[in-house]
């Protein structure tokens, strides 16, 4: 029998990057479900647009680059179907598309192979149709009503005030906790539904797949800002539970910002770094035009992410840590 | 127990029931080996310790742990003054079950070798490192007189329990140089040792107990082979190495004949950056930076710090998602570091 000279290692640890991004992508899918049940397939469509949209970007940039086409790493599939996740239902469907493939070709394929992107593309597609068309990624139909979205075309709708809005006029949200944990309210397609997101981000913490220290640090900074600094006449507590829970925040907390090419390498570079995002996405609440500043808040936490490994690296010593001492 | 998904690294305790439920086989010698050798036994019953390092020498026992022989290694503890021996009685491998199967048989001769061997150290304080809380307990009650540590269950354990109890301070031999010991003072030479057959290409997985000299291939069809194995591995299943000749002998450092139906996982994307290298590697190297600095052209030996630590273990390249061989990143960083050697492939 033929002999393979191979090189070690022959066993390997149980995780793959393929099993990663698929594990990521498995929580987006599960996003999808509720809206799917409230409001019909259009969700589907969104999200299979924009998939398509992405992979036709990627095979594009192959060809143009002269490369083999694969798709093994699946993590423009991930791109794909966050992007519309942090859309309304009721955006247009090039909406989406155009996003993602901003987010392919602008933010991903410049950049080299999958694994050297600076910036987050999800966030910086969703940050270019923000700044696009504004109008139509804060504008929102009132789930309070029954719609059946059609598939395709345009819907009637009336339009309603996120809680994420709400907010930013100063006045508190009028809307019950069962339906915020639920997803009843007006806000981007897949983050508003709290308690799918959280059990999302449970399954991906425990198998390893995002690193719970980013998502922790990001949540703890805006409770902190939210508690010291609350934009609505209310105790601290109420302020901190619809910051929280209001918006992209926890979406980009939990989907977004664990992204491990673009998040530091160090543990304790990743506390900082979600901290950081944390503060900055309260400070684009307080500060910012739109209602929402994740995903800005993000690309600019990013481009910090190289300076707080070699920051971190550097006060170790350049030694790492041992276990001798 | 957890689940598979949910480990990082390379966990050790997952796949060895299979090869530790059956006893130890013995397989005959392949004919044209010569007999053991025998000698004089040590006729004192506490013997001094040139007396017990002249039996270790003339038994030629190898210590199967690193390659060394016995009897320098115990003269060097003795130099250092070493005050902890432990005999080394788990695997560090996910598949090898060798020592673990040894201590469960050979226990009376494990713990009379450690005898022999702390004596010649010098050591006050005898220990068995034990693959686990669970296994402590089971062998607690047979080995009086001997104090316990327990390994970890992640991939380079003996690195670790080497450094947690400090490499001065403590020294470990493995469990079956120390039975080897106590039948060299019986006045027999080493010939044997207890091989693990594992793997997905082998149907039977078991420990046999194999005359030094044997050929890898018999030792592999004890153990029932698929037809065609893509590769036969020796010593680790971690950093081992790959074996094309099946005739080849059967060493000490053997430990184990892995047969594995498909080729290990090549390289297959560019670093993701989730630091679980850094996380593996028990010298505190940070392999995701060092890979950096290689694959950038021109790496500034400043940020190679630590390269030179390395021991070889592997766990880098076995936790990285990626399927990157971090191990031999990070030995190339060390001859650029050292020899200016080219940093690119």
């Amino acid at each position: 029998m033929p002999l393979t000279k191979a090189a070690a290692p022959f066993v390997r640890g149980g995780l793959t990057v393929a099993g990663m991004m698929r594990n990521a992508a498995l929580a987006l899918l599960a996003l999808l479900v509720l809206p799917v049940v409230h409001y019909g397939p259009r969700p589907l469509l969104l999200a299979g647009a924009s998939v398509l949209t992405c992979f036709a970007c990627r095979v594009l940039v192959c060809l143009v680059r002269r490369t083999s086409v694969s798709f093994s790493e699946f993590s423009v599939l991930v791109t794909g179907l966050s992007v519309p996740m942090l859309l309304p239902l009721n955006a247009p469907v090039w909406l989406p598309c155009a996003a993602s493939a901003f987010a392919v070709l602008a933010a991903r394929e410049p950049f080299g192979p999958f694994g050297r992107n600076p910036f987050n593309p999800s966030a910086a597609g969703v940050a270019f149709a923000a700044l696009c068309w504004p109008q139509r990624v804060f504008s929102y139909f009132d789930p309070s009503r029954p719609y059946g979205f059609p598939l395709f075309g345009r819907a009637a709708y009336r339009a309603a005030q996120s809680p994420a809005a709400v907010l930013k006029e100063g006045l508190k949200p009028d809307i019950l906790p069962l339906d915020l944990l639920w997803g009843r309210t007006p806000g981007p397609l897949g983050t508003t539904a709290i308690l799918v997101v959280g059990a999302c981000g449970l399954f991906l913490f425990l198998t390893r797949t995002a690193k719970w220290e980013i998502t922790a640090g990001f949540l703890g900074a805006a409770a902190l800002i939210a508690a010291l600094y609350p934009r609505i006449l209310c105790s601290p507590a109420t302020s901190v539970k619809y910051e929280l829970l209001s918006g992209s925040l926890l979406f980009g907390a939990v989907f977004l910002a664990t992204d491990p090419v673009t998040s530091p390498r160090t543990f304790s570079g990743r506390c900082v770094y979600g901290a950081f995002a944390g503060a900055l996405t309260m400070a684009f609440r307080w500060f910012g035009t739109y209602e929402q500043g994740v995903c800005f808040a993000l690309l600019i936490a990013n481009a910090f992410a190289p300076l707080l490994d070699s920051a971190v690296l550097r006060l170790r010593g350049w030694e790492g840590k041992t276990h001798e001492a | 127990m957890t689940a598979r998904w949910m480990t990082c690294g390379v966990n050790l305790e997952r796949e060895k029931e299979p090869s530790l439920r059956g006893e130890i086989v013995a397989l005959p010698a392949p004919g044209g080996l010569p007999a053991p050798r025998t000698f004089a036994p040590l006729r004192k019953k506490k013997p001094g310790r040139a007396r017990i390092l002249g039996a270790a020498e003339e038994a030629g026992i190898v210590d199967e742990l690193d390659g060394e022989p016995l009897a320098r290694k115990l003269s060097r503890y003795a130099a250092r003054k070493t005050r902890v021996l432990a005999a080394v009685c788990f695997d560090d491998d996910p598949l090898a079950t060798g020592e673990q199967a040894v201590l469960r048989e050979n226990t009376a001769q494990v713990l009379a070798g450690l005898e022999l061997a702390a004596a010649a150290c010098g050591a006050a304080e005898r220990k068995i490192a034990a693959a686990s809380r669970r296994e402590v307990r089971r062998m607690r009650g047979a080995c009086p007189g001997v104090g316990f540590w327990a390994a970890g269950d992640r991939y380079p354990a003996l690195a670790v329990l080497r450094l947690r109890h400090g490499a001065e301070r403590a020294g470990t031999i493995g469990a079956q140089a120390c039975a080897a010991l106590a039948e060299a003072a019986k006045g027999r030479a080493q010939c044997e040792t207890v091989v693990t057959v594992a793997g997905d290409g082998v149907s039977r997985w078991m420990n046999c107990r194999v005359r030094l000299g044997t050929p890898v291939g018999s030792v592999l069809q004890a153990g029932v082979p698929d037809e065609n194995p893509a590769v036969v591995a020796v010593e680790s299943a971690v950093n081992g190495r790959a074996v094309t000749d099946l005739s080849e002998p059967v060493g000490v450092l053997t430990r184990c004949v892995l047969a594995f139906r498909k080729l290990p996982r090549r390289r297959a994307l560019p670093c993701v950056g989730c630091g679980r290298c850094a996380r593996a590697c028990p010298r505190g190297i940070v392999p995701w930076m060092i890979l950096r600095q290689l694959e950038s052209g021109a790496p500034d030996p400043v940020f190679l710090l630590g390269v030179e630590r390395c021991i070889r273990c592997g766990a880098c390249g076995a936790a990285c998602p990626s399927g990157i061989g971090l191990a031999a990143v990070v030995a190339r960083a060390e001859a650029v570091k050292e020899g200016g050697a080219a940093p690119c492939r």
